[in-house]
């Protein structure tokens, strides 16, 4: 019996950077049994039936870096683990996930390989694997394969998972502005910059947003009357508690009038420019059951507009149009509606269309009503019938708003005291200001969504995610928390301890996670190994940890990736050929190579790596390295530090019985090596002071911290 | 007697600093003395005890019903429970009419006491029956209602004993504190740094425990389920008891401990369940509940909390032990008690049932039944401080909490046997973190020490020294005021300062017009000190907010009164004299803080003699040389002055003399208008006060321009083909005495004036502004004004015309209908050279019209 399956074995989400890329990934370990006899050649019509059914497979470059080319690759032959990279990704791609990194490789065994695609979420890419995998074995046997619904049940997934636009858009400006983020939950809740650099959003709320002020924004009422108590403009209003009272209060402010709860939302139960009695009052029945209690207040003319307000700033603006239909003579409203209105590709119920779709509800009754008309009425052709005034909001008029309405609207923020707002506002015109033309705000909205300046319906979306984000990390300012990672194969909880020391020295609180424990300054946290992702991960989401200390051993590293996107300082120790990963098929010195460069590799531009330069294959890392290099060395004669000096770079090394600083010719002795207390316990400890003393140098440590943390070190 | 009319004074006022209702009483002939009313005093004390003694105004007065009516306002709303103490009732000047003043602590609570006072007179005179629990009952009840709660209160009263202002938002717990740019606001125990983001993680149980794990603080381990299959699977895992309890819940509801078996744990998660759809289900941390509050980065208070239980006798069933619980009279129904009733509602009778009780069960003597599991004080639980008993550890675990959270108030719940052992020695944890919590278990306990949390709270929000008020400058007067003000505010900008302002022509904040109409009352002075774009505040405080509401602010950094003079307006609001005039603006003085100043025109005897009310500094000015008795001697005390001499301004302290250069200053015309000079000093005297260094105001005073677009309708000139024209709104005599008198020093070939006057003022004081214009000016247009304030048709225009009658100078009057018409009239007349004064009635409209005819002109 044949067996041409593909099993998947194992799947492992790798959450940080790794042997594969800087992102997260799934890596999927996959048997594909007899198949390793049929490559795709062998296999009569699978090219075009995988084309076939997707079509997209024809943009990936692959191998030839030509369009068509992972396609050639299919017609020459190629094994199915390397398609159910690419079918993964494909699949992806369709559901609207933002397109990424795959590899497929061989494992350590005959039809055994991993599969590795990037990962925004793991049961949306465990998904896409899966699906994959199915989508291939169908198009190997020749059977049918519904796609379309296998891209719906991703999509839906992925919708539901996903961040939503407008904390996306948030999130997208951070990675523009190279700002790790993290989500904290399952909802939108997302931790941007680590440890005490952190800051926090909620989808449009920042963690600066005050809960009284959102308290207030959601009562109309207190709302209106501090605006009004500042000179902002709002439409004055009463609040009422039965249907007379609402025709009194009416007559009182003088038609036409809006009726609406007074604190609901989403527009439910609003309804403006009532002009009679019945209408007041049918207004009031609707709008009561919405909420506690009433508002009637002067209808203020004019198109609604959304204006957002960041950090005191007025940073966007939309204006809402009325929705109309235009009579075909045949067709009911209801039916217009659907075909004029609701077919807008914009128009859908989640929360990535612009436009909710447009129901014939108790506003559009009204509305019709007035018109004389029903939703099974039959405009006559060319008859424009009036559906809604409200609620479509998503023209942009950023550029036309006066400058006293930008003002006002700030104002109006910074009153009922939010730092990110959506304001609503009447007026005819908002390039003039709102006293000329009796306009007024009408709502303080606290958390505002941001798709209809993301994605407006006409007019230039604006770049409000990247607006919140440089109210929150200030261009210019540092936002990256100082991180030191330490790989290596020995002696890295040693040189992570002797750095813990040094540091402890600062007056910065000092988070460090290594194989000893998880400590914040001198308190132990836990006493578990803690030379992993989840450890470093805690020291990331710690507000208290102003610089983190990480240990990240080989198997850390391959199974979980780093717990930091970047780093300030990392560390590579040495490199023992011997120091083997054999579950992960790392078996020998290029395997182990591969994992701990990963530490080289995300050392910011501004950072340093610090390098054995005795070893010379941790020495080689050296190229790998966007920030500065600092050797460190325990003779002093390697080649490649000499070579380092001469171009005027830095290095730690022993000389003459001396701990010496260097930077090209200069160098200075920083403290007596037999005055280290440590080396009378640990005589193999010198390497690792140096490799401490480096990360010192490299964070401008005094001379006086360093050689006093060495020399005061004891945590053994 | 009859209530004519009732007004709730809401900040100081003319009778104290109290919030008070006043009341204005019309009483009968017989009840202007109560002995008139046989045995009325006695039938009034049968039915209330409580009152104290009534006390007539003098010793001669007489008692009046008005006077009984007073007392009983005030005790009632004393015995209700209201702090109060102050009441008051003087004679009006009209015949048999009192005003009754009785302090409150809340309006409507005031209110009420007065309808009941009504009705409990009423019911002594008629000799009727009068229900006195039920009245103290209503009025306790309303006063629970609508006074702030303990935790609330707390705080405000921390506030007030620093000295910080606080204003009520609403009728619930939201109240700012501190003023304009400074203010900051509460709501319960939440601040405005209080984080919405951090709020919801705190709701998030399971958040919040991932986020503590990260920071190493000691949780129960746990996870959420959503069906029980998994919640018992949970428990297996877990091994050992554990806690049920829903995802988003609160207030304790469907927590259930120390549960061991499938079935306990089964019938908690449906329990659980249908509070919320995720249910965690963790470890369950053996010990006691104990509440921490970090506020900022400091634990501030800690309290045991244990649940409600009784303890048999062998003789009463359970419900008869929690009915003897329940008598003690510090339990009570709401939250304003240390104590709350205990139910046996169907948490405990559940509980009960768990220990094999019933309610009607009658346990052994010293046996002890929980009633319920948890301990919360709303519930009938008890709170026992132990602040002094926790070890830094755990206070470093509960700070470490809040910050992870992101709370900067945060109530921080711990299961363990004590605190005073570090969490992980003993194996607790930490279970949740509340936003907003409760204070009352650390105010005021059941057992132990009440702690100052309120105190702890203002500290974090306002530095030591900080007070959160802005600079506030009152400025009150019969002329001047208004140019006064926005010198004042003028010169304080100087200094970068955002000014909010109210004047009679509206409200300005930050450069911005917010309001209009008349806004020298406390309504707008309360809006310009809520505003967040004020630093600084100068109110223009008239007599008819003082008079109706009292002031807009607790106290003042300086009062400055430009002048009272003959007074305006006289004859309204029993003001009948300059003298009672006086003690209205008076009121601006007398509630000058501490360090502040009153800033008064030592030439007017009524202002001068404010001084002696002012606790504070006074600075006198007066528009003459330091020779001035009252000058001088103030000067020789070390006191500021500032007077006029040798074409200076001269501020002057001691030996230590400033000099401001009246041909710097273009807003005395280098000196020639008289009353500008005045205005001047006054301002410079209040920016003096609030320490504005000199070179600000020298230079405040120098770009200090008075036209219709900074100060409309004072002393506006303008140029007319040749001739000058003066429009000012000066509606007094005082006003037009020092319009005149610098009209007349000023060279002219012919001087006229248009005038109208305002029909609110009495007979003599119309025909008195003609009389002084017609010994100045040559030639006289008199109009009928827009609105006739109550008079007759050709009433006013007749009174004028009398008051020109004994005129020397005039030579030429016309009678117009029309403030345009009049003005275009004079116009058409001029000459190059003359100066004709326009006094403008509608100060907007005349102002464009005669600059539209200006622009005619070219």
């Amino acid at each position: 019996m044949s067996h041409k399956t593909i099993k998947i074995i194992d799947i492992k989400s790798i959450r940080g950077p790794n042997m594969w890329t800087y992102v997260p990934v799934l890596e999927a370990w996959v048997d594909i049994g007899d198949l390793e006899d049929f490559p795709s050649d062998k296999i009569p019509g699978l090219p075009e039936r995988l084309v076939g059914w997707l079509p997209g497979l024809m943009e990936h470059r692959c191998s030839y870096e030509e369009y068509g080319g992972f396609v050639r690759r299919l017609h020459e032959g190629t094994w199915p683990a390397h398609i159910m990279e690419h079918v993964t990704l494909e699949l992806l791609s369709l559901a609207g996930v933002p397109g990424g990194f795959g590899r497929a490789r061989e494992a350590d065994r005959r039809s055994v390989y991993k599969v590795i695609v990037h990962n925004l979420h793991d049961e949306v890419t465990r998904l896409a694997l899966t699906t994959g995998r199915d989508l291939i074995m169908a198009a190997i046997e020749d059977k049918p394969f519904d796609v379309a619904a296998a891209v719906e049940e991703l999509k839906d997934l992925a919708e539901d998972r996903l961040l939503g636009p407008s904390t996306g858009s948030i999130v997208n400006a951070a990675m523009e502005r190279k700002i790790p983020t993290m989500r904290l939950a399952e909802n939108n809740l997302v931790q941007l910059g680590y440890g005490s650099k952190q800051r926090r959003i909620w989808t449009a709320e920042t963690d600066q947003t005050s809960a009284i002020a959102e308290t207030i924004s959601r009562d109309k009422d207190l709302t209106k009357s501090l605006l009004k108590a500042c000179g902002v403009p709002v439409p004055e209003g009463v609040v009422v508690e039965t249907a007379d009272d609402a025709w009194e209060a009416a007559e009182d402010i003088g038609l036409p009038v809006v009726v609406k709860p007074s604190d609901g939302n989403h527009g439910r139960g609003v309804f403006t420019n009532l002009m009679t009695e019945a209408e007041v009052r049918t207004a009031f029945s609707v709008a009561v059951d919405e909420g506690s209690s009433v508002i009637v207040e002067r209808f203020i003319p004019g198109n609604e507009h959304r204006l957002l307000v960041v950090g005191g700033k007025m940073v966007a603006a939309a204006r809402g149009d009325f929705a109309f239909v235009k009579g075909d003579g045949q067709s009911t409203i209801e039916q217009l509606i659907e075909t004029q209105i609701n077919s807008s590709p914009s128009r859908g119920p989640a929360e990535e269309n612009t436009l909710n779709f447009v129901r014939v509800d108790s506003a559009v009754r009204l509305e019709l009503e007035r018109q004389g008309l029903n939703a099974q009425s039959v405009p006559a052709a060319g008859h424009d019938v009036l559906i809604q005034r409200n609620g479509n909001v998503s023209i942009d008029v950023t550029d036309e708003v006066h400058p006293e309405v930008a003002h006002a609207v700030a104002l109006a923020a910074r009153v009922v005291g939010l730092d990110v707002a959506g304001i609503d506002l009447v007026a005819e015109d908002i390039s003039k200001p709102l006293a000329e033309q009796r306009g007024a705000i009408v709502e303080v909205n606290a958390g505002p969504g941001l798709l209809m300046h993301l994605r407006p319906s006409a007019g230039t979306p604006r770049p409000v995610g990247n607006a919140i984000v440089d109210y929150l990390f200030p261009p210019g300012e540092d936002f990256n928390l100082p991180i030191v990672g330490i790989a290596g194969s020995r002696g890295k909880t040693l040189v992570a301890q002797l750095i813990a020391s040094l540091l402890q020295l600062t007056s910065m609180n000092v988070g460090l996670a290594c194989s000893k424990g998880m400590y914040f300054n001198q308190r132990q946290l836990d006493d578990r190994h803690c030379a992993d992702w989840e450890s470093g991960h805690r020291l990331m989401l710690n507000r208290q940890v102003d610089v983190a200390i990480i240990e990240n051993d080989n198997r850390g590293i391959l199974n979980d990736g780093l717990p930091y996107e970047r780093c300030t300082i990392g560390v590579v120790t040495n490199l023992d050929p011997t120091d083997t990963v054999p579950e992960c098929a790392i078996n020998d010195a290029e395997g182990i190579y591969k994992v701990m460069r990963s530490q080289i590799d995300v050392v910011l531009p501004n950072g340093a790596g610090i390098l054995n330069a005795d070893d010379a294959e941790v020495a080689d890392m050296a190229r790998l390295c966007d920030g500065e290099v600092i050797f460190f060395s325990r003779f002093g004669d390697a080649a490649c530090l000499a070579e380092h000096l001469a171009k005027n770079g830095r290095a730690v090394f022993s000389r003459d019985g001396q701990i010496v600083l260097a930077r090209g010719n200069d160098v200075q002795p920083l403290m007596a090596i037999n005055s280290i207390p440590l080396l009378q316990l640990r005589n193999d400890a010198l390497e690792s002071i140096l490799a401490a003393v480096a990360v010192g140098v490299a964070m401008n440590l005094s001379r006086e911290i360093m050689s006093t943390g060495i020399q005061t070190f004891s945590h053994l | 007697m009859e209530i004519v009319r009732l007004r709730a004074l809401r900040g100081p006022n003319l009778w104290g600093r109290h919030t008070m209702i006043e009341a204005l009483i019309n009483c009968t002939e017989d009840e202007c003395q109560i002995t008139n009313l046989a045995g009325f005093e006695t039938r009034l004390r049968s039915r209330f005890p409580q009152m104290g003694p009534l006390i007539a105004g003098g010793h001669n007065e007489p008692l009046t019903l008005a006077h009984a009516l007073e007392v009983v306002a005030l005790g009632l709303q004393a015995a209700a429970g209201c702090p109060v103490t102050f009441s008051r009732t003087v004679q009006s000047p009209e015949k048999g009419t009192y005003i009754t003043v009785v302090e409150y602590s809340e309006e409507a609570v005031g209110k009420l006491a007065f309808d009941h006072a009504m009705k409990l007179c009423q019911a002594a005179r008629e000799d009727r029956m009068f229900d006195l629990n039920a009245a103290l009952h209503e009025l306790n009840e309303l006063d629970e209602d609508l006074r702030l709660g303990p935790s609330t209160g707390s705080i405000v009263n921390a506030a007030v004993a620093r000295n910080i202002p606080f204003r009520r938002m609403t009728e619930g717990s939201m109240v700012q504190l501190g003023w304009g740019s400074k203010q900051k606001r509460i709501q319960a125990a939440e601040t405005s740094h209080t984080s919405a983001i951090a709020e919801s993680i705190a709701q998030d149980k399971d958040l919040t425990k991932t986020l503590l794990y990260s920071a190493g603080v000691p949780v129960p381990q746990g996870r959420v389920v959503t069906n029980l299959k998994d919640a018992l699977a949970a428990a297996e895992w877990i091994k050992g008891p554990v806690v049920v309890k829903p995802r988003d819940g609160n207030q304790g509801k469907g927590v259930a401990v120390n549960l061991q078996t499938a079935e306990q744990i089964t019938a908690a998660f449906e329990v659980a369940y249908k509070i919320s759809d995720e249910v965690i289900v963790e470890r369950f941390l053996p010990g006691h509940d104990f509440r921490l509050l970090v506020v900022g980065n400091e634990l501030v208070a800690a309290a045991r909390r244990d649940p409600p239980y009784v303890i048999g006798d062998g003789q009463h069933t359970i419900r008869q032990l929690v009915d003897v619980i329940n008598s003690d009279p510090l339990r009570g129904d709401g939250h304003a008690t240390s104590l709350s009733k205990i139910r046996l509602d169907a948490i405990g009778l559940a509980t009960l049932e768990e220990q094999k009780m019933t309610p009607e069960s009658v346990p052994p003597r010293g046996v002890r039944i929980n009633l319920r599991k948890n301990a919360n004080l709303s519930t009938g639980g008890t709170a026992t401080d132990v602040t002094d008993d926790v070890h830094p550890d755990m206070a470093a675990s509960a700070v470490a909490a809040a910050h992870m959270v992101g709370l900067d108030i945060c109530g921080v719940d711990v299961v363990c046997d004590s605190v005073y052992r570090s969490l992980q020695e003993q194996g607790g944890g930490i279970v949740e973190v509340n936003a907003a919590p409760g204070l009352r278990m650390h105010l005021s306990p059941s057992y132990g020490k009440g702690r100052p949390v309120g105190e702890a709270i203002i500290r974090q929000m306002f530095a030591p020294g900080d007070n959160g008020r802005i600079p506030v400058v009152a400025v009150s007067g019969t002329n001047g005021k208004t140019t006064t003000i926005r010198l004042t505010a003028h010169l304080i900008a100087q200094t970068g300062k955002r000014i909010g302002m109210t004047t009679t022509d509206g409200v300005y904040a930050n450069g911005r017009l917010i309001d209009t109409g008349d806004c020298s009352g406390p309504r707008s002075a309360r809006n310009v000190l809520g505003h967040p774009d004020v630093d600084a505040a100068v109110l223009e405080t008239a007599r008819g907010g003082v008079l109706r509401e009292g002031l807009g602010f607790d106290r003042c950094d300086v009062a400055v009164i430009t002048n009272i003079g003959e007074g305006d307006h006289l004859g309204m609001n029993f003001i009948n004299t300059a003298a009672e005039l006086a003690a209205v603006k008076r009121v601006i003085v007398q509630n000058v803080s501490a360090e502040g100043t009153a800033v008064l025109n030592a030439a007017d005897p009524l202002v001068a003699r404010m001084a002696r009310y002012c606790t504070g500094n006074v600075t006198f000015f007066a528009a003459q040389s330091a020779a001035h008795p009252v000058m001088a001697k103030h000067r020789a005390q070390g006191h500021r002055v500032i007077y006029r001499e040798n074409g200076e301004i001269i501020a002057a302290q001691g030996k230590a003399m400033f000099r401001l250069p009246l041909k710097d200053i273009p807003l005395t015309d280098g000196g020639q208008i008289g009353f500008q000079v005045e205005n001047v000093m006054a301002a410079v005297g209040a920016a003096w006060a609030l320490d504005i260094p000199w070179e600000n105001i020298v230079a405040g005073l120098a770009s200090f321009m008075s036209d219709a677009e900074t100060v409309p309708g004072r002393f506006n000139r303008f140029d007319y083909k040749g001739a000058t024209l003066i429009a000012d709104y000066g509606h007094n005599p005082d006003a037009i005495r020092a319009l005149a008198d610098t009209i007349h020093d000023m060279p002219a070939k012919r001087r006229s004036v248009v005038i109208s006057g305002a029909g609110d003022r009495r007979d003599d004081d119309i025909r008195r502004q003609t009389r002084i214009l017609g010994n100045v000016f040559d030639y006289v247009v008199l109009y009928e004004d827009a609105c006739q304030r109550g008079r007759s048709e050709g009433e006013v225009v007749k009174l004028l015309r009398e008051g020109l009658d004994e005129a020397h100078q005039v030579k030429e009057i016309d009678e117009i209908k029309g403030e345009f018409i009049a003005i275009d009239k004079a116009l058409s007349k001029l000459e190059p050279g003359d100066i004709c004064l326009i006094l403008v009635d509608q100060v907007e409209e005349a102002l464009a019209h005669i600059q539209k005819r200006v622009a005619e002109a070219g």
